[in-house]
């Protein structure tokens, strides 16, 4: 009885979008295992060297960037949150999305924006030794340092925890905060016992996210000479020219981070501060009055300006000064790769992320599901560098396998071809971004509801026609919004980017990174306004979106 | 003869749970139009997603005139059912005109065959100078009407309706209900209409199954 109904599951559920899912799924994960086998590998020479002296350094400088950073942007993201959400003062509408912004400047070119600014030589102090006649203490200004990369870092990673807990606080949070000002407590004691508990798994959210951006970092840490992890995984591949070694640092790295994940989910899962009902009252915002409201605009005023308007006026700054020399033909070579590898890369992600979503949005709920969604969203957590490893690694023994078909073909045995080609980067783009991808169109699926697509399989059409003529024209909103922004984290990306492209092929991105790392900064600004500009269009897009659906 | 019969259908979410539906057994003869009442959440609405086959059973089997629709061995996929059924709130494709939904499912047909169906469904409904407007720009009961158009366009053997009128003004509901009553005896159609409205059921099936919690 059970075995004839087993089977008719089988045959039932088994299509070409489910086939096509779970090839794209595991593919997904087949970098993170090769790097999790190589736990289990045989430890070579240098294993014993770069335990002793580097692995205990890095992980610790790794950390301290972490926890810095964490505890800042939970300060700066958690106190902007709340005065936008709970008050009224000059401006706040334009802060509600200045704050955002930072978003659109990838923490690497405004490390060595600042990084050049504040130098000797920079805007900066220029301007204290020749207009005020005041030459500083060379160490107010020392950026290149742990505390300036928890700085940078905090300057453009914390819209992460301000747009989830300012979010939450619109939407969630009025019953309670009413009834404690009705209660009679005062607004600090209503932050503190109140907003701050509640509040708590959307900061641990955006902390959450900040935290794996500053692990996925590369520039930042580079540029400033920190020895983070990611770095002491460039040095022993670079520097030592040791694969598995890096690997084995990679899978630890990897490891802590599905840890941290595990610990995130069981956090979360213990305490749930959501309302029960869905319906609940938007936030009532007070007026704020006398000097408090002129310190809130002030406050305001002063993030936007450090975390957006001054590196990008210095930008513009550069870019008047070096357009000459940059915008030439080699310029719109640049341009050209940058476009046709996003656009590449992205048409299959989105392709897959739309088949995943169908085949979740059928199964929802179901063991397969979950697992499904957990698969696809790995790349997106593990970071840049590791990934590459792994990427690299599968694509090395995929060359290898394949060595006599070359041979056959007379490319030569032995060569790495799929390794020397673009292929390698835009496998390692669609793993790294899916999760980006998919996630727009699962939201978009989420909003239709399934009964479109009920009513159409009723009315005689099959899954893949009901996809093309109801479900497609019903989420192409959502897979637009996918489309714009899985672009704008390909334009930026560096690590990958960096470790996996053919030779001499350049990006904007990785342009940008050795202009800086040639101490070119100034050259650097035209490809970092190109990314900035993306990243200030998907931005600008993305707040309307939600503007839209909030209507 | 029973033209259609569910026998001892069992339904629950996910394996662990409690069965929502309890070895249900209903019959039903050619052209009947059988109400079946009940408070919400007694799992009505998942009889008729059953009987649609958007929802598995754990056991028990359906078949409509001689063909097994699902048993232990087989599943017929909703697209293969031949059932039609209008939703709570219609599911008119938002994207495509009334016309274009009555047409959705009339593939298979000769260009001529289904212009001519077309014209038959928007008569019997009284739609024809609406065939070129979009769904959100019909009143609750136009929509129920181009609803019922595209349900009976392409000749179910069965037509479910699940809450018809939970959409609808009061004032509405009297003359609507009136009219779907003169719409599926005109169209002879053997249905099953799911509703908590003991009004609604009365008014116009042949037949009421209760069910209870």
């Amino acid at each position: 009885m059970i075995g004839s109904a087993l089977l008719r599951n089988l045959r039932r559920n088994l299509n070409g979008w489910v086939t096509l899912s779970v090839i794209g799924a595991f593919l997904a994960l087949l970098p993170s295992l090769y790097i999790l086998f190589g736990l289990f590998q045989k430890e070579t020479e240098n294993w014993q060297h770069i335990q002793e002296y580097m692995l205990v350094d890095s992980a610790l400088q790794s950390l301290w960037l972490v926890l810095g950073t964490g505890a800042c942007t939970i300060i700066v993201g958690v106190t902007l949150a709340w005065l936008v959400a709970a008050y009224d003062f000059p401006l706040r509408r334009f802060f509600n999305w200045a704050f955002v912004l930072p978003l659109a400047i990838p923490p690497y070119i405004a490390a060595y924006t600042y990084g050049a600014m504040l130098s000797y030589t920079g805007s900066v102090q220029t301007f204290f030794r020749n207009t005020v006649g005041w030459t500083p203490d060379q160490r107010y200004f020392d950026i290149m340092s742990m505390k300036g990369a928890i700085f940078i870092f905090t300057l453009f990673l914390f819209p992460y925890v301000y747009l989830i807990t300012k979010t939450f606080l619109e939407k969630q949070s009025a019953a309670f905060i009413e009834n404690a000002r009705l209660l009679g407590k005062n607004s600090f004691h209503t932050f503190f016992v109140i907003v701050l508990p509640l509040s708590q798994g959307a900061i641990v959210g955006g902390a959450s996210l900040v935290a794996f951006e500053v692990l996925n970092d590369f520039g930042v840490t580079k540029h400033f000479g920190i020895s983070s992890f990611t770095t002491a995984i460039f040095k022993t591949w670079f520097g030592m020219f040791d694969v598995d070694s890096a690997i084995r640092l990679a899978a630890w790295l990897m490891s802590f981070i599905i840890g941290l994940f595990v610990i995130e989910r069981l956090l979360r899962k213990r305490k749930k501060y959501s309302s029960p009902t869905s319906k609940m009252n938007p936030l009532k915002r007070r007026q704020l009055k006398g000097v408090w409201k002129w310190a809130a605009m002030a406050l305001g005023l002063v993030v936007v300006s450090l975390s957006f308007l001054i590196p990008v006026i210095q930008l513009v700054v550069w870019a008047t000064w070096t357009y000459e020399d940059v915008w030439n033909s080699g310029f719109s070579e640049l341009l050209f790769n940058t476009l046709s590898i996003s656009i590449v890369s992205i048409f299959i992600l989105m392709l897959l992320a739309v088949i995943v979503a169908n085949v979740i949005r059928y199964a929802r709920g179901s063991t397969f599901s979950l697992m499904l969604t957990r698969f696809i969203s790995m790349g997106y957590s593990i970071p840049g560098a590791v990934l590459s490893i792994g990427v690299l690694a599968v694509v090395i023994s995929v060359d290898q396998k394949l060595s006599g078909v070359y041979g056959w073909l007379g490319l030569g045995e032995g060569k790495l071809v799929l390794g020397m080609s673009l292929f390698m980067l835009i496998f390692a783009y669609i793993i790294r971004f899916l999760a980006v991808g998919y996630n727009a169109v699962e939201a978009g699926f989420e909003k239709t509801g399934n009964r479109y697509t009920e009513a159409s399989r009723l009315l005689g059409l099959g899954m893949t026609r009901t996809f093309f003529k109801v479900d497609l024209p019903l989420i192409k909103g959502a897979v637009f919004t996918g489309f714009v922004l899985v672009f704008m984290e390909i334009i930026k990306e560096l690590p990958l980017t960096l470790l996996l492209r053919p030779y001499n092929f350049e990006t904007l991105a990785t342009k940008a990174y050795q202009y800086a790392s040639d101490e070119q900064i100034h050259q650097a600004s035209i490809p970092s306004l190109c990314i900035i500009a993306v990243g200030i269009v998907s931005v600008f897009f993305y707040h309307w979106l939600g503007e839209k659906q909030a209507k | 003869m029973t033209y259609f019969q569910m026998e001892e259908i069992s339904f629950g979410y996910g394996t662990g749970s409690r069965n929502v539906i309890q070895e249900f057994t209903m019959r039903m003869e050619q052209g009947e139009i059988v109400g079946i009442l009940g408070q919400s959440g007694c799992g009505k609405s998942t009889l008729l997603r059953l009987i649609a086959g958007l929802e598995e059973p754990k056991a028990g089997r359906i078949v409509i005139n001689g063909r097994i629709l699902v048993d232990q061995r087989q599943f017929v996929e909703p697209e293969r059912r031949g059932v039609g059924m209008i939703f709570q709130d219609y599911a008119l494709f938002p994207h495509l005109t009334v016309e274009q939904n009555i047409l959705f499912g009339l593939h298979g047909l000769s260009k001529k065959e289904r212009g001519q169906r077309l014209k038959e469904m928007l008569e019997l409904v009284q739609m024809q100078e609406y065939s070129k407007r979009y769904p959100h720009e019909l009143s609750g009961g136009q929509q129920q009407r181009v609803a019922f158009a595209r349900a009976l366009a392409p000749r179910p053997a069965i037509l479910l309706m699940d809450e018809p009128f939970s959409n609808l003004d009061t004032e509405l509901k009297n003359k609507i209900r009136e009219d779907l009553k003169q719409l599926l005896r005109a169209a002879n159609i053997t249905s099953i209409l799911v509703t908590h409205d003991k009004e609604d059921a009365q008014t116009i099936c042949d037949r009421i199954i209760r069910i209870t919690r």
